[in-house]
């Protein structure tokens, strides 16, 4: 059974953007994404800076078999990345809403496009 | 077209295995983590359910000239109970498939063709049997096979079978066939016999501690160790030269395609090498390789080494060991390293 925290925003690709801190918002995979893939053996990151709109390409994360690509769940602006997982990219299979998160972003738009944690539940039956 | 399935099938769903398509039949890709599988079989040991590969059957007095005509080994030479890799080549000196030839006796042998190539070598075996006072058997859905690999696994074959076993010897014990062979470049080796026995053994493995592995650890084992792949590393249009495997021919002997690889031995040629990736990155069948600016070849077969957790792959390429080139990944140009395989 996935892991699926209320405090968080989803997207239907299965991306997950945290709350609002001030400083950003942070946005990863969620539990069913990092058990989809399996063992992550490398992620790509964008560069601070650089700007996604809702839906683009922002990373790809890579598992022994295959590569998947992972959507801007939120226009914005990146303003930092996760470094940890250039050395330990099994932090996303481990700790998918914690220590595995991959982007800081300063959002453009706000959060109606996105699904709360019971539709996102209502997705994956 | 409904997928073919193993005697063990059923097994692996219990086990809870991600099942995927392979050559046509419904095979466990990984039980739990491709990584885990890797490292329990590179550290302690694992079994593969393999009993979509094939079992041929080929006997009579002229079972060893008919072998040695349609291998690049020399079967003649073969003593009973050894088991030697060797290719099966077309008259252009391409690979059909590559097998291991079983001795049980100078007139009775087994080969063990690729799940996907059973009915072609079958084929071409029957094709050019007819100078040959032989009988062709495909025994191939009558058969299991188990692969028990990785350090421990001797110690499960004395503790269930109160056997040991030799690289690349076979003995036979009832109706089993077990032998010193593997995918994987650790000790180990395959049981392989009539389906109604699969079931027993794979639970008694697995009681033992042989971890259940499947096909997606298979291929990072096969890869870290520069083993080829039917279908993958070659599909028909690679001679045994350019796959860099010369060492399974026997030169003093005549065989199908011989010909065409004495023209070619003397002349220049692409052969599959290794590539390492030198920048962080998993490499991928199909990806572009370059050197200086140039497109050259593309990835046959890529992934992440899971011991070196480094980007490896295979390519058809015509430059020395130590080239720098670069692999084409997204649309950036990472930088590789060709090397002699095995990566491991």
């Amino acid at each position: 059974m996935s892991e699926i925290p209320d405090n968080l925003g989803y997207t239907e690709d299965h991306e997950w953007v945290g709350p609002d801190e001030g400083e950003g918002v942070k946005v990863g995979i969620t539990d069913y994404a990092q058990d989809s893939l399996s063992d992550v053996v490398f992620v790509e990151l964008p560069n601070v800076g650089d700007e996604y709109q809702r839906g683009e390409v922002m990373a790809v994360a890579e598992s022994v078999k295959a590569a998947s690509d992972i959507y801007a769940p939120i226009s914005g602006t990146i303003l930092a990345i996760n470094e940890k997982l250039e050395d330990s990219p099994e932090l996303v299979n481990e700790s998918p809403y914690g220590s595995g998160w991959m982007v800081l972003m300063k959002p453009s738009e706000d959060r109606s496009a996105l699904l709360d944690s019971d539709s996102y539940k209502n997705s994956l039956d | 077209m409904s997928l073919s399935q193993t005697c063990l099938h059923d097994e692996h769903v219990k086990l809870g295995a991600k099942m995927v398509d392979f050559a046509g039949w419904h095979m466990p890709i990984q039980y739990n983590s491709i990584v885990s599988e890797h490292n329990a079989v590179r550290e302690r040991v694992g079994i593969f359910d393999v009993s979509h590969m094939g079992q041929i059957f080929v006997s009579g007095k002229d079972a060893s000239s008919f072998l040695s005509y349609v291998t690049t080994w020399d079967i003649n030479k073969l003593s009973d109970g050894d088991c030697r890799y060797c290719h099966i080549l077309d008259n252009e000196g391409q690979i059909i498939d590559d097998t291991i030839v079983y001795t049980f006796s100078n007139q009775d042998y087994m080969l063990v063709p690729n799940a996907s190539m059973i009915s072609k070598v079958l084929d071409w075996l029957n094709l050019n049997s007819s100078n040959f006072e032989v009988n062709i058997n495909n025994k191939s859905e009558e058969f299991f096979c188990l692969a028990v690999q990785g350090p421990e696994s001797l110690r499960l074959l004395r503790q269930y079978f109160n056997l040991s076993i030799t690289p690349f010897k076979l003995i036979k014990s009832d109706n089993l066939i077990i032998s010193g062979t593997g995918y994987t470049g650790e000790k180990g080796y395959e049981i392989m016999g009539p389906i109604s026995e699969s079931q027993i053994i794979w639970e008694s493995f697995l009681e033992m501690g042989a971890i259940p592995i499947g096909l997606g650890a298979r291929d990072t084992l096969r890869l870290e160790k520069g083993y080829l792949l039917s279908g993958t590393d070659f599909n028909g249009s690679q001679t045994t030269l350019e796959s860099g495997y010369s060492w399974v021919i026997d030169w003093n002997h005549d065989f199908i395609g011989k010909e065409r690889l004495l023209v070619q031995r003397g002349a220049e040629y692409k052969s599959l090498s290794g590539i390492l990736l030198e920048e962080r990155g998993v490499l991928r069948p199909g990806l572009e390789v370059y050197f200086e600016g140039e497109k050259i070849s593309e990835l046959t077969s890529g992934s992440l080494s899971p011991i070196l957790k480094r980007g490896i792959g295979l390519s058809y390429i015509d430059l020395p060991i130590g080239t720098t080139v670069n692999v084409s990944i997204r649309n950036k140009q990472l930088k590789g390293r060709v090397i002699q395989t095995p990566f491991l």
